[in-house]
């Protein structure tokens, strides 16, 4: 199950990949932008599992900060605009490809997505140390202060409120608190 | 669909409702009878090709708007997303959070959870008021008054001094996301909340939710890649008009 952002500039292209992907098994959502800045706004919003980038857009951002605005099991494809050699890599596709060329690359992705998704299933739940860091968070501390607590970085910190941003799906701190309060990790008089 | 200024506007919500947002936004009355929207636009004194673009992008979506929005007066622009503006802090914003009010009161076993939930939008209201009174005092006053200016022989004085050490560029680095908590609080009531036994009531918060976040999605849009690009443009004819010293 992925959803899946196309981000190219040719109108045909765009359909055609909207069209193709729409009847693909395994994808739940997909979204299409033909701009720079729409891509990157919806990059941010959307939170792609699978970017389908054409090669030739220049992005405001380069190649790695790119990669810390996808989240961590999310993938890139790359349209190419000119043809490939029959041994390229599955991460790319060309706009000369057939139709089964394609299918079979992107069914390659969408197969590991799947895989990773179904062992995961169980795991989603929060650990024990996401929740106490969760806790401070809705406590109102600031990372600074909960590393200090707990005696590890202010990067290990952010790194553990990514993935309990990611296993929620809540992005804010006031969003986090009510998540905490329904779930008794606080109480409501904790906060004020 | 495709949209042309011959079809009757009646057919065109029909083919599309969610257009009628647009226009309610551009202040429309309904009762076209047989109008085209050619007919419609012309009575209304509403830009024929502003209407068909804006409409074309709702309905589309397959284009990026700045290429066919960014060509017209940015005060028409303006008077659409201050409409906008009024419609989310006059309706929209409040029924959902009379909805809230009214789940709480009537249904005592969740009673406790929308007390949280009502808190929760109240302080994203009291944001989402900033963030749009930032730019109905400032932000758009600014932008019609540069526009008025640049049509000047000689810009007002007041103004000239005020668009020296001005640019929009500043407002776009902290435009604040204002979708970002009403996301939260869906996936909230989606995910983790058990549903009150007025499931009907709950439902239907969800849908308006939903519908709003889309709605200022768009919003943003406009403001993001229509408005102010065309800002900046109006701002380096401007120096260029009335360079310095
Ligand atoms: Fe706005
Ligand atoms: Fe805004």
């Amino acid at each position: 199950m992925a959803k899946v952002l196309i981000a190219e500039t040719s109108y045909l292209v765009r359909r055609g990949l909207i069209n193709l992907l729409e009847h693909t098994e395994g994808v739940t959502e997909i979204k299409a932008e033909g701009h720079p800045e729409t891509i990157m706004q919806t990059l941010k919003e959307f939170s792609p599992d699978i970017l389908l980038l054409n090669s030739a857009i220049t992005l405001p951002v380069n190649h790695d900060e790119l990669l810390s605005r996808l989240h961590d099991n999310a993938r890139i494809i790359y349209i190419i605009n000119t043809p490939l050699p029959q041994d390229s890599p599955n991460h790319q596709i060309s706009i000369f490809d057939t139709k089964n060329q394609l299918s079979e690359k992107i069914a390659y992705h969408l197969q590991q997505y799947r895989d990773r998704r179904e062992e995961k299933e169980e795991t989603e739940e929060l650990t024990p140390r996401e929740k106490l860091i969760l806790k401070h968070v809705a406590l109102g501390l600031t990372n600074k202060e909960i590393a200090a607590k707990l005696f590890i970085s202010t990067h290990t910190v952010i790194s553990h409120r990514k993935n309990i941003t990611r296993k929620l799906d809540i992005k804010t701190v006031s969003g986090l608190t009510v998540y905490a309060i329904l779930n008794g990790i606080i109480k409501m008089e904790d906060i004020s | 669909m495709h949209i042309h200024p011959h079809m009757k506007m009646s057919d065109l919500v029909k083919a599309d409702f969610e257009l009628l947002a647009v226009l309610q936004r551009l202040k429309i009355p309904f009762g076209f009878k047989d109008k085209s929207i050619q007919t419609v636009c012309r009575e209304e004194g509403i830009d024929l090709n502003f209407f068909l673009n804006l409409a074309k992008w709702f309905h589309e979506r397959d284009f990026f708007p700045g290429e066919t929005l960014m060509n017209h007066p940015v005060k028409w622009l303006v008077k659409y997303l201050r409409s906008t503006h009024s419609c989310y802090i006059d309706y929209q914003i409040p029924r959902i959070e009379s909805e809230i009010i009214q789940i709480e009161n009537t249904d005592q076993a969740s009673s406790k959870n929308m007390q949280l939930m009502l808190k929760f939008f109240r302080e994203y209201i009291s944001e989402f008021t900033a963030h749009i009174q930032l730019e109905e005092e400032k932000i758009f006053p600014y932008i019609l008054e540069l526009e008025e200016n640049l049509e000047k022989e000689k810009p007002d004085p007041e103004f000239l001094g005020k668009a020296r050490g001005y640019t929009i560029r500043d407002f776009l680095d902290e435009h604040s996301d204002i979708e970002e908590k009403l996301t939260d609080l869906r996936n909230i009531l989606l995910k983790y909340l058990d549903p009150p036994s007025n499931n009907c009531m709950f439902t239907n918060i969800l849908i308006e939710i939903f519908r709003l976040g889309k709605d200022l999605n768009d919003h943003t849009i406009l403001e993001e890649n229509v408005l102010i690009p065309q800002v900046i443009k109006l701002e380096e004819q401007f120096h260029q008009k009335f360079p310095e010293g």
